[in-house]
């Protein structure tokens, strides 16, 4: 779990945006996929889109990479409209879709030469730019073998060497790790992150898996059914949410309601609730927190740790969902 | 695990029919099928019953054969009858079956051939979620319907006249001691081959183009599109029975009737082939 606020942004948005949308939208005969979106991704920038299945993800990816056409809106991705430049702009980008979409017939080494073949390569440039790939991704041993019997980490990453054959300015990863073992997770994680620091090449990241969000992405965006609910930096986004400092102090034990009590009236202190561990507070800074282990110890309570705990992206994705959930009246949880 | 450093040198970006590009999808597509046996098994089996055991069959019986065909022959059409009725006795059931029957019959294997590939490269792409894929390449809507239209109307034409001259030489060669001399291909057979066949191709493509689109595998698209192959059904029975006397101007009227229908579903079918129509099916 990263907290929002300890790691330091990878790139600041400056310049002209690699990637700007307006009012985007799209329907299906099944309902609205993508209502009104208008987002910005800056060069340089990995900005993660997050939501549950359904929540246009997907579907914003192909329209910027002019897969869809919008119904409503437009977007501009490197200079160019997708709408009407996507095979210009296709040269540019690479996309790793969410099924890894390799042919189970053809060997690793097929599957990429092809691709390279449609890219334009020659020949022999393909050659070799597979090879090279397949060797630094450590897949030269199952470079002639069909891709049939490979597992799904392998397989990914074989995708992931087709989306960067080409050396993409811009790099959509439709859930990259979805499928894969932990160590497998890992690496590609690991490989994501290379891909973003080292290079400077723009990332947009579709996922629900909130721990790879927040180890990857500068900026995170939110989807729900279509709608933008929240875009920028994790911790502008939580700070805009609370206002408080939230921490667990551990006393070895449940607080008992005497000692809530003297938490809840120290000064600073919004809330107080009694934890497994002790009691969890939220506090207006940082400044408070002698009051409140004063408070603690005076009611009677031993206190082994106080440690802030700055709001993760998990929190911040799971309070805006509450969030959408009682504004739609239904309990958090329950499929809208 | 590192992430690449170097950028390869520009591809280049052809203007026009970038037929690098097509071509490497119609060898993906070909090679990926070779080693299906699911597709290769029933595409093989039609030609090679009908254009190898079949006339080899028909030419062992002849070889045997001791019984009169003039009252069947009676029983059908004098402009079929009449030039197989002058014909030696022992001739005549290589000559109608060989000559004429099995030239209609023949038509199926372009058909079938070219559905089945053309239902792997559309609807197949989709069943093996690798549609989306192809999507997201540079490729133009354009270069990538004319890839999988050549991927499956030049083995389509290439399987045909490969089977039609295996079955002139096993037909000639069997037939042998009892003709003598080369009887097949007649003219019927050649406009069959080089008029007929590559309409029926086409019009086997032009069928499964539509039905792929909305079908999401290759077994709903082989169902929906099936019942293309009952006209050359009717065909071959009316042929058989006589109903329908498939002489050569018949066959090159057939055929251009065929080429019509044919490239008036294979253009409407490109004008619906979209991305946003394709990505909207997946």
């Amino acid at each position: 779990m990263t907290d929002v606020a300890d790691r330091a942004p990878r790139s600041s948005p400056s310049g002209e945006p690699a990637i700007s949308a307006w009012g985007l939208t799209r329907a299906f005969p099944s309902g609205l996929a993508l209502d009104a979106l208008d987002l910005e991704v800056y060069p340089g920038e990995v900005l993660a889109l997050l939501g549950p299945n359904g929540a246009g993800k997907t579907t914003t990816v192909r329209l910027l990479n002019g897969v869809l056409a919008p119904d409503a809106g437009s977007s501009r991705v490197l200079g160019l409209d997708p709408a009407t430049e996507g095979h210009e702009l296709r040269h540019r980008t690479g996309v790793l879709t969410e099924n890894a979409g390799l042919d189970d017939r053809l060997t690793a080494r097929e599957n990429l030469e092809t691709t390279a073949r449609i890219r334009g390569f020659d020949r022999r440039t393909a050659r070799q730019r597979t090879d090279e790939l397949l060797e630094r991704f450590a897949l030269t041993e199952r470079a002639d073998i069909a891709v049939q019997g490979a597992s799904t980490g392998q397989r990914k990453r074989l995708a992931l060497i087709r989306a960067l054959l080409h050396e993409p300015e811009v790099l959509f990863l439709d859930e990259p790790t979805s499928g894969l073992d932990p160590a497998a997770t890992r690496d590609v994680i690991a490989l994501i992150g290379a891909l973003a620091s080292e290079h400077g090449r723009t990332i947009v990241l579709c996922t629900h898996f909130l721990g790879e969000a927040g180890r990857l992405a500068d900026r995170v965006a939110v989807l729900h059914r279509g709608r933008l609910q929240v875009a920028g930096r994790p911790a502008e986004i939580a700070a805009q949410m609370w206002t408080g400092l939230p921490v667990e102090v551990d006393l070895g034990g449940p607080a008992p309601e005497a000692v809530v009590e003297a938490a809840r009236s120290a000064a600073g202190v919004r809330t107080a609730d009694a934890t497994p561990a002790g009691i969890h507070v939220e506090v207006g800074g940082r400044d408070h927190l002698p009051d409140v282990v004063s408070a603690l110890v005076g009611a009677g309570a031993a206190v082994f740790a106080v440690t802030p705990r700055p709001p993760t992206l998990e929190d911040i994705y799971f309070e805006i969902e509450a969030r959408i959930a009682a504004e739609e009246g239904r309990p958090v949880g329950a499929t809208s | 695990m590192t992430a690449p450093a170097t950028r390869p040198s520009a591809p280049t970006r052809p203007t026009g029919r970038n037929w690098g590009a097509i071509a490497a999808i119609i060898k993906k597509d070909l090679t990926a099928v070779r080693r299906s046996k699911a597709v290769m098994i029933p595409m093989l089996a039609v030609p090679v019953l009908l254009l190898v055991i079949l006339p080899l069959l028909i030419g062992l019986a002849a070889r045997a054969q001791t019984g009169d065909m003039s009252s069947f022959l009676a029983s059908i059409p004098d402009g079929l009858s009449e030039p197989i009725l002058a014909l030696p006795a022992e001739e005549q059931l290589i000559v109608l079956v060989n000559g004429y029957l099995l030239a209609p019959l023949f038509l199926i294997v372009p058909l079938m051939v070219s559905a089945v590939l053309a239902a792997d490269a559309f609807a197949g792409e989709k069943e093996r979620r690798t549609m989306e894929t192809l999507l997201h390449l540079p490729i133009e809507n354009r270069d990538l319907f004319i890839a999988k239209l050549l991927g499956a109307f030049l083995p389509a034409v290439a399987v045909s006249w490969v089977g039609f001259l295996c079955f002139c030489v096993v037909a000639n060669t069997v037939a042998w001691p009892v003709m003598g001399r080369i009887f097949v291909p007649n003219s019927l057979w050649l406009v069959m081959i080089l008029w007929v066949a590559p309409a029926v191709a086409t019009l086997g493509l032009g069928v499964m183009v539509r039905v792929s689109v909305r079908a999401r595998s290759t077994q709903e698209a082989n169902q929906l599109g099936g019942a293309v192959v009952l006209p050359l059904i009717f065909l071959a029975v009316g042929q058989s029975t006589g109903l329908l006397l498939l002489d050569l101007p018949v066959a090159l009227a057939i055929g251009a009737v065929i080429w019509v229908l044919a490239l008036a579903l294979t253009i409407r079918g490109a004008r619906r082939f979209t991305r946003d129509q394709l990505a909207t099916r997946i």
